[in-house]
């Protein structure tokens, strides 16, 4: 038993899915006081210690299947003749493999003869392989020729497996050579599925907001991307206003220091530096503490549009938050803080378009965005910093490296997820929008002013 | 009393009124009898404070409950000096300390002397305690419910790791107090924000969702048994119905009961559109979401 979960264990880890030592003997400990026969309590005993968060539990599920029910670990059952066959099959296709000398037949081999360990390590690295490329000839193609490498090679095993079986003629019984024949079959697709469908988390916490209310009705409603200059300047007109309602709104609460119950305690505990005399009056109304806001904007096409009123806005705003840091890119990150700090709002946002450090003529690369944002500005975030990422999601079929947004996820308080397109074209084409959704705690579109004051006033107040 | 098998937790959960499913019995047996706190998430208004309560009841333990919030601090969570108390006694017993330094000369032994009484005025004597360390000097065991723990500061969650993993706090003028009893620990989630990797590792983990039909009808009946079963059918299978609609805020158990209060209330006898549009208001608690529910109520009933 304890041998199948120490097995198991190294499993999930090289699926990428993190189990420490101290749950490993936790399960241990609780299988004792189970039926470990009884598979349902069984399965609970795992799930419990192992999944640590409702997010973890379809990676969990599609382990548990893969290693418990695909692999048929029990294979006390099985018929001696079967199992004859299948051993035979196997040593076959080991010879098979240490003939073409190849790693990856030998994880396959692996994988075949019961222990997926080895193909779900290189399935993971395969899938976060962080590729280094020059910005003008970005291709997945690294990715992809890895992925379509191992496909061959498990097309190939098929064919082999159908070849070694049908060798055996007349001396297995026809039932024999079909369940062998089904049995790699269906360990085959099995790691067809593994190396083609990830298992996305179960985003429970998700915040998904699709409507808005419509307060402004003509400018409110009309996508940034298509308003005139007239309507724009206007646009510019009504945030301002909203910004000052929000600036006294909040200082109105960020100023309630000195409001509410008397603290006797705390007056008489300072007191005591002063003989007994209430020099310092402490009140029990705590002011509350201002968040960090990171933002990371795509500054390619129309999202432009929406991400500089939102800049606008968010800089208009400082005084709420304790700091607004800002990035933006479009295959590369760059660090705009400090053009907000040193500018006029409007002037600074003019001025990213022509003396941030951007090359436009590339084409969007969020998977790159982010292993550059985990490189060098990772340190940005901590567990009170919301980060607000705008942008359409349009990774043009480059790796979308959602690992990494699960990353941050861990390492800030909040992720919100801010994009300009209208809902029904999500997921369509080149999103990765429906690939990001699960990393996210809250996704919104932003395509216009009432959408985007909508999140701001939910954002300060 | 402590549980005994994972029937014995299914038969006493059920006598408190609460109808726990088969992992929820395990996880709670397993987390007793490996004295682990139990972190259970899941969307609001599915149980997960009721079950903490539930246990209490059928394992007759009190309930020490701690609700979480933005600014919750160990002042309030876990003690706090009672300082007006440590002032009157210091005026109280004023003559005794002039007493103590009649025969002392210089003011550095002055300093000597008191400061070896001050033990006195820093004892468990002059601690109002909190819940967390209510719940480990109690002399009977205790269910401790850390409700939301989501809503907390990190500081805060960070400052639970030591008393969830040793059962036991450090006050610096004290020292490290250990749980006199083991308290039966339950700490609640909305999923607002993730838990450090540290916390969860520490706790077992309980995801409860929405119930299933069946168990939803078995509360239902429980709680309100004068309902009429083909009233019921309908009354969860328009909820579950409900539950599937993009809402803002998907109606809980609490509001299934409250609309079965209602409906009784009314004298119906079955759930009709006009009857549903009616009683709106108790199911949906935001506009939007009424609008969405007007939209689609042919299909809901």
């Amino acid at each position: 038993m304890l041998e199948t979960i120490l097995k198991f264990t190294a499993c999930c880890r090289a699926a990428n899915f993190y189990i420490s030592t101290a749950q490993t003997l936790d399960c241990v400990e609780h299988l004792k006081l189970i039926d470990p026969t009884d598979e349902d309590s069984f399965k609970t005993v795992l799930k419990t210690n192992f999944v640590k968060t409702q997010r973890d539990n379809p990676k969990f599920e599609s382990l548990y299947r893969l290693y418990f029910h695909d692999m048929e670990i029990d294979i006390d059952t099985e018929i001696n003749e079967d199992k004859e066959i299948k051993d035979n099959v196997v040593d076959s296709l080991k010879n098979f493999a240490k003939q073409e000398n190849d790693p990856t037949f030998n994880v396959l081999m692996e994988f075949l003869s019961g222990d997926p360990h080895d193909y779900l390590g290189e399935i993971t690295d395969i899938h976060n392989r962080i590729e280094i490329q020059q910005a003008a000839l970005k291709s997945n193609m690294g990715q992809l020729a890895l992925r379509l490498d191992v496909m061959l090679k498990i097309n190939k095993l098929r064919s082999r497996v159908l070849e070694l079986v049908k060798g055996f003629g007349e001396n297995a019984a026809p039932e024999s050579r079909e369940n062998v024949e089904l049995h790699f079959a269906k360990l085959l697709d099995k790691a067809y599925e593994i190396l083609t469908k990830e298992p996305r988390p179960d985003n429970v916490g998700l915040k998904d907001i699709k409507n808005t209310d419509k307060k402004y009705k003509n400018i409110g409603e009309k996508p940034f991307a298509n308003l005139t200059p007239d309507e724009m300047s206007l646009t510019r007109e009504v945030i301002d206003q909203l910004v000052k309602k929000l600036k006294d709104i909040t200082s109105r609460r960020f100023m309630s220091k000195n409001k509410g119950v008397l603290d006797i305690k705390k007056t008489l505990k300072d007191a005591n530096k002063f003989q007994g005399v209430p020099v310092n009056i402490h009140y029990k109304n705590k002011p509350l503490r201002k968040g960090k806001i990171v933002t990371l904007c795509d500054i390619s096409g129309s999202v432009w549009s929406a991400a500089r009123f939102m800049l606008n806005i968010l800089f208009s705003l400082q005084d709420c938050f304790s700091r607004v840091k800002s990035y933006v890119f479009v295959s590369e990150v760059c660090d705009v803080t400090s053009i907000f700090d040193n500018n006029e709002i409007n002037d600074a946002i003019d001025k990213i378009m022509s003396e941030a450090d951007i090359e436009y003529d590339v084409p969007t690369d969020y998977g790159a965005t982010f292993s550059e944002f985990k490189t060098n500005h990772m340190h940005e975030l901590n567990s009170k910093t919301t980060l607000i990422i705008i942008g359409d999601a349009r990774s043009n079929y480059m790796n979308p490296h959602a690992e990494i947004l699960e990353e941050m996820r861990a390492k800030c308080k909040r992720i919100i997820w801010l994009n300009p397109e209208p809902l029904n074209t999500w997921d369509t084409g080149d999103s990765e929008m429906y690939t990001y959704k699960a990393h996210v705690n809250e996704v919104r579109p932003c395509q216009n002013l009432n959408q985007l004051f909508d999140f701001i006033e939910d954002l300060v107040l | 009393m402590d549980f005994k098998s994972v029937e014995d937790v299914q038969t006493r959960l059920e006598s408190s009124n609460y109808i726990p499913s088969r992992e929820i019995s395990t996880v709670i047996f397993l987390a007793q009898a490996t004295q682990k706190p139990v972190l259970v998430e899941g969307p609001a208004g599915v149980g997960k404070t009721e079950l903490a309560k539930a246990v209490s009841r059928c394992m007759a333990r009190d309930l020490i409950r701690m609700q979480c919030y933005e600014g919750l601090d160990e002042t309030k969570a876990l003690y706090e000096w009672e300082y007006a108390k440590q002032l009157l006694y210091t005026q109280m017993v004023k003559d005794k300390i002039d007493h103590l330094l009649t025969d002392v000369t210089t003011i550095s032994e002055a300093v000597e002397k008191i400061s070896s009484q001050e033990d006195a005025f820093f004892s468990e004597k002059f601690i109002q305690p909190r819940p967390l360390l209510k719940a480990i000097t109690s002399d009977k065991p205790v269910v401790l419910l850390i409700d939301e723990v989501d809503k907390s500061d990190p500081e805060f969650e960070a400052f639970l790791l030591e008393l969830l993993s040793d059962f036991q706090v450090t006050i610096p003028e004290i020292g490290t107090m250990a749980a006199k009893s083991m308290p039966f620990v339950f700490l609640t989630s909305n999923n607002y924000r993730d838990m450090s990797d540290a916390l969860k590792r520490r706790c077992v983990h309980l995801y409860i969702d929405y119930p299933e039909l069946h168990t939803e009808r078995q509360i239902v009946q429980m709680k309100i048994p004068g309902i009429k079963d083909d009233l019921l059918d309908k009354l969860v299978g328009t909820i579950g119905n409900l539950r599937k609609l993009d809402l803002k805020k998907k109606p809980c158990i609490s509001e299934t009961l409250d609309w079965a209060k209602s409906l009784l209330a009314l004298g119906a006898d079955e759930i009709t559109p006009e009857i549903l549009k009616d009683t709106l208001n108790v199911i949906c608690k935001y506009k939007k979401d009424e609008e969405l529910v007007r939209k689609n109520i042919e299909y809901l009933v």
